[in-house]
């Protein structure tokens, strides 16, 4: 017990309000960059399924310099593409350091990998619906957004619980580089200055903070899903109907 | 005077794995009065799937001509194909509802498409899902709802925007036998009371003969036999036809 005591040495009255700023940075980091890579992502995401061999307007040549890039991008392993990027972060933000300078990293490690995300979402829309829609006279455009986007909802939520939760870890990474957040901490006080007790706590944290969003993300997906049975009767993203609404 | 109609219409696919193509469709020559209810026929991998996807253009004919109404479909730009297309419905083996739609909003979105007001798109809805008898489902979504029922709903979205032609791929094929019969009825009544055309697909002959004014029979890409359904039963010309028209099984066990 004594030992185990012991191991928290370099816990002081400091460390609570030290690991809530990062806890609060970590968050806003992970969220702005998934923001950011769902609004380049989604987009990217839809063109790579849509402008296919066998998609809805196939624009081959499109696809296959799309499909490209985001190969490219998503083969740099991240640490490589964060320094890569310093010069860039520098010319955006201006400076490399801190919460705002990690976004640039992040957004362009991520948008690739929520545009392969979004894709794998859409592609397992059932060929038979949109079939029925062509039949009726839809655009492609019409068939994108009332087809593919709102039979793919469930998955493409289940797809945004995985992006934040790789987001997250690679906001951790970015700490390497002075990126603030949870990530930072770690390493500032686990690595450089041996303070393990207080990287093993920001390490618990994450890992409490990727099982909830996890179990988030779960929940929504599986309670928007109007294919499952007992779903079915339970109203908007499955929170239940209104009490006052009618049968 | 005749609704639809193809000429040498024919259909290759380009084979992945022996590299020749093949063809699906050979020089198939039907014509389809406007109010009949037309059958075709014929065993698995025949063509009749690829032929009525040919009638809307789902596939593009490789060779030949559908003329709807008279105008010839390949002629039509993309924009008048989307409009021609809202003058046939189609329902399928499968029934092909958006899953996360209720089935009124279903059945609104032929309405939708074509740009009418939220107000007249649901009232018109509703009015279709009495007419098939689902009034009461309209809130359901496809997941509570059983094959017949869905496929009434399919229906009901099919002759939303009233068209002229109603195509049925294999609409019962995966109904049980006394669904089948109550899904053929409602085809019946939609023919016979808004003389919508309708054109059966299907592999069995207990539907034509329950429904069908005139039936075509397909066998390897062609049509082998074709001509009022009453005529084609008592008297089958083609091997296929023969086949057809005697029953189905019979015991092979003791």
């Amino acid at each position: 017990m004594d030992n185990f005591i012991s191991f928290f040495e370099h816990v002081n009255e400091n460390t609570l309000p030290m690991l809530w700023e990062g806890t609060l940075a970590t968050i806003y980091i992970t969220f702005l960059s998934s923001l950011l890579a769902y609004v380049a992502g989604l987009p990217l995401g839809v063109l790579l399924v849509v402008t296919s061999k066998v998609g809805v307007h196939p624009i081959v040549w499109l696809n296959k310099l799309l499909g490209f890039i985001v190969n490219i991008l998503r083969s740099v392993p991240f640490l490589i593409l964060l320094i890569a990027v310093l010069p860039l972060t520098r010319a955006i933000i201006g400076t490399t350091i801190g919460t705002k300078a990690t976004v640039v990293p992040l957004f362009i490690a991520s948008f690739p990998f929520v545009a392969r995300l979004v894709e794998a979402s859409l592609i397992e829309v059932n060929e038979g619906v949109i079939e029925a829609a062509w039949s009726m006279g839809s655009t492609p455009f019409q068939i994108i957004y009332k087809v593919l986007i709102p039979e793919a909802l469930p998955s493409l939520i289940n797809g945004a619980a995985i992006a934040v939760t790789t987001i997250l870890s690679y906001s951790a990474m970015s700490g390497i580089v002075g990126g603030g957040g949870l990530g930072d901490i770690a390493i500032r006080y686990g690595y450089h200055r041996y303070e393990t007790d207080i990287m093993f706590l920001t390490v618990i944290e994450l890992v409490v903070i990727v099982q909830i969003i996890q179990a988030i993300g779960e929940r929504w997906a599986k309670g928007s899903d109007k294919r499952l049975k007992l779903v079915a009767g339970r109203g908007l993203f499955g929170l239940g109907r209104a009490p006052w609404a009618g049968e | 005077m005749n609704i639809l109609r193809t000429e040498h219409l024919k259909k290759t696919f380009p084979e992945a794995t022996s590299g020749q193509d093949s063809c699906v469709l050979d020089d198939i020559n039907i014509s389809i009065e406007q109010g009949e209810t037309y059958g075709i026929i014929g065993r698995s991998g025949a063509g009749k799937s690829t032929l009525v996807r040919c009638i809307n253009f789902l596939e593009r004919p490789t060779g030949g001509e559908v003329y709807f109404e008279g105008k010839a479909m390949s002629a039509l730009p993309k924009a008048g194909l989307y409009k021609t297309r809202q003058s046939m419905g189609m329902i399928f083996q499968q029934f092909n509802l958006l899953e996360q739609r209720t089935a009124l909003k279903n059945v609104r979105y032929p309405m939708e498409i074509a740009g009418w007001s939220k107000k007249d798109a649901d009232a018109r809805a509703e009015e279709l899902l009495e007419l098939v008898n689902m009034g009461d489902k309209k809130k359901s979504y496809p997941s509570q709802l059983s094959g017949g029922q869905r496929q009434r709903v399919a229906i009901a979205r099919a002759i939303a925007l009233n068209p002229k032609v109603l195509l049925c791929d294999e609409a019962t094929s995966a109904l049980d036998p006394e669904t089948t019969k109550g899904v053929l009825d409602l085809l019946n009544e939609i023919n016979r009371k808004y003389g919508i055309t309708i054109v059966i697909i299907t592999h069995e002959m207990s539907v034509i003969e329950y429904i069908c004014d005139r039936v075509a029979i397909l066998d390897d890409s062609r049509v082998v036999e074709e001509g009022p359904v009453l005529s084609i039963l008592k008297n089958p010309q083609s091997e296929t036809g023969k086949s057809f028209v005697k029953p189905e099984f019979r015991r092979i066990r003791g």
